[in-house]
Order: C-alpha cells, then structure tokens, then sequence
C-alpha cells in the first residue's frame, strides 16, 4: 500500500470513527440525562407524599 | 406489546447500522477518481440530507408552539419539545457533516476548508442552531420558548440556502448528488444500493434518538411544572 493510500485509510477511518463517537457520546449524553432526570422526579414523588 | 415495539425498532435500527456500514464499507466500489476516501461520503451525504429533515421537524415545532401557545398550551408544550429535540439532532447531524466533510476536502483538496458557499452556508446553519440551544440552555423566564421558537423559524430558513448553494453559486464543493439536473446521481447500482442503506439505517438512528430526547424534555417540562405547583403549595 503506498503513502497516499494509507492516508486515505486512515482518513476514512477517523471519519467514520468521528461519527460513530459524536452519536454514541450523544446517546451516552441522554442516558444519563435520563438517569438524573429519574432521579429528581422519584425525589420529587418521595417530598409530595 | 410497547416494550415489544420499542425492541424490534432498536433492533432494526442497530441491523440497519451494521448493514450499511458493511454495505459502505465491504461491498460498494472503490471511486475510479478518489480511491478510499470516497467512501466517507456513504456517511457524509446522508447525515447531511437528513439533518435537514431534523432541523424541518424543529421548524414544524416551532411553529406549532407559536400557535397553540395561547389557546392549547399542553399543545404548545409538546410542540416545543419537538422544536428542542428536532434542533438538538439536527446539531449533532450537521456536526458530524462539519466534521466529515474536512476530512475527505483535506486529501481530496489539500485543504481542511474554503470558504465557498455550500461549506459557509452549512457554517451559518450550524452556528444559527447552536445558538438556539444555548438559548435555551441559560436563558430564563417566560418569554425564553417564545424567543427560541422565532429563532427556530428564523434558522430554518438557511436549509433552503444551504440546499440550494451550489445550485445557484459556483462552489469548490462537489454537485449534488441527488436532484441536481439530468448529470447528477449515482450510475453504479452497488453505490447507490450503499447509499440508500446508509440514508435508511441514519434516518432509523435519528428518529430514534429524537423520539429519546423528545420524551426527555416532555418530561423534564412535567417535573418543572410539578415543581412549581409544590413550591406554591408551600407558601
């Protein structure tokens, strides 16, 4: 494989990786926004009985 | 039976990621031209075209707020969680463009970026949306959905720019691949098939992480309001 084909691997695969990271990072963002949202309401429930 | 439903669609989801990637990846032809790097365009081209869809359902939200804010407000509620939830996957789509993008310019190119129209219009978009969502992060009071929903409507407006820049300017950027007159599209039927699969398995992906923070702020909204009716029953 040469110089410019390498690069161009290398370049495709940090493009791919890039997406793949922003999406899962968001998803993995909601979860545990998700979780403490959770929590707050049980919280909530718990002080208004 | 809703728990069922909700594991078959991300079941089908995650088989259509996988399936595009390897349809990306293993299966379409090399670009006679560009070699590898082609192949970040089966990512590229259609988490652009689907941002523009995400940002579409913001403005559907927007607008739906700025109606029904008055008359219906669990309405007006429910509409601008949507606007939120459509603004915030529509950032992270155009992200990934802003991101893809410079990767392929750079060994397609030589240079990480120009500031030719398509690229600069996509810029403004991002930035337009960006700031919808920090105002909506550290702004207060009543009027900030109000504020947001105009700016909503307002940023919606680039995405016929943006679609359109390089039909109406001469741009370094390459012609569309769809929809761009009678030369325009894909003449492999292997490429095309890959790229169909992509733009099916991100539009799963997306509406799925929509629906998630869609419920999210709905409910978000409802603990606020739960909130609000405690500390008045306090006092």
């Amino acid at each position: 494989m040469d110089q410019a084909a390498t690069l161009d691997h290398q370049f495709t695969v940090a493009a791919y990786v890039v997406t793949w990271t922003l999406q899962l990072g968001y998803l993995v963002w909601l979860g545990l926004k998700w979780r403490a949202q959770k929590r707050n309401a049980d919280r909530l429930c718990g002080k208004g009985h | 039976m809703k728990k069922f439903a909700v594991g078959l669609y991300v079941a089908v989801t995650l088989a259509l990621m996988v399936w595009g990637f390897y349809q990306a990846w293993y299966v379409a032809p090399l670009d006679a031209m560009q070699g590898e790097i082609s192949r970040i365009f089966y990512y590229h081209v259609p988490i652009a075209m689907l941002c523009f869809l995400f940002f579409a359902i913001s403005l559907v939200g927007s607008i739906g707020f700025l109606t029904y804010r008055q008359s219906l407000p669990s309405r007006a509620q429910a509409a601008d969680a949507l606007a939120l939830a459509g603004a915030e996957v529509g950032v992270l789509y155009c992200t990934v463009v802003l991101l893809t993008g410079p990767l392929w310019g750079r060994r397609a190119w030589g240079i990480w970026w120009t500031w030719d129209a398509r690229l600069t219009t996509t810029l403004v978009l991002w930035l337009i949306y960006v700031s919808y969502l920090l105002l909506r992060r550290f702004a207060a009071g009543p009027q900030m959905q109000t504020l947001a929903a105009v700016l909503g409507i307002f940023g919606a407006l680039d995405v016929p720019i943006v679609y359109m820049s390089n039909r109406w300017w001469r741009t370094q950027h390459p012609a569309p691949v769809f929809g761009g007159g009678p030369d325009s599209g894909l003449k492999d039927p292997v490429m095309l098939a890959a790229w169909e699969w992509n733009i099916l398995a991100w539009l799963a992906w997306g509406v799925l992480i929509l629906i998630l923070r869609y419920r999210l702020e709905r409910r978000h909204q409802k603990i606020a309001a739960a909130e609000a009716e405690a500390a008045l029953n306090a006092r």
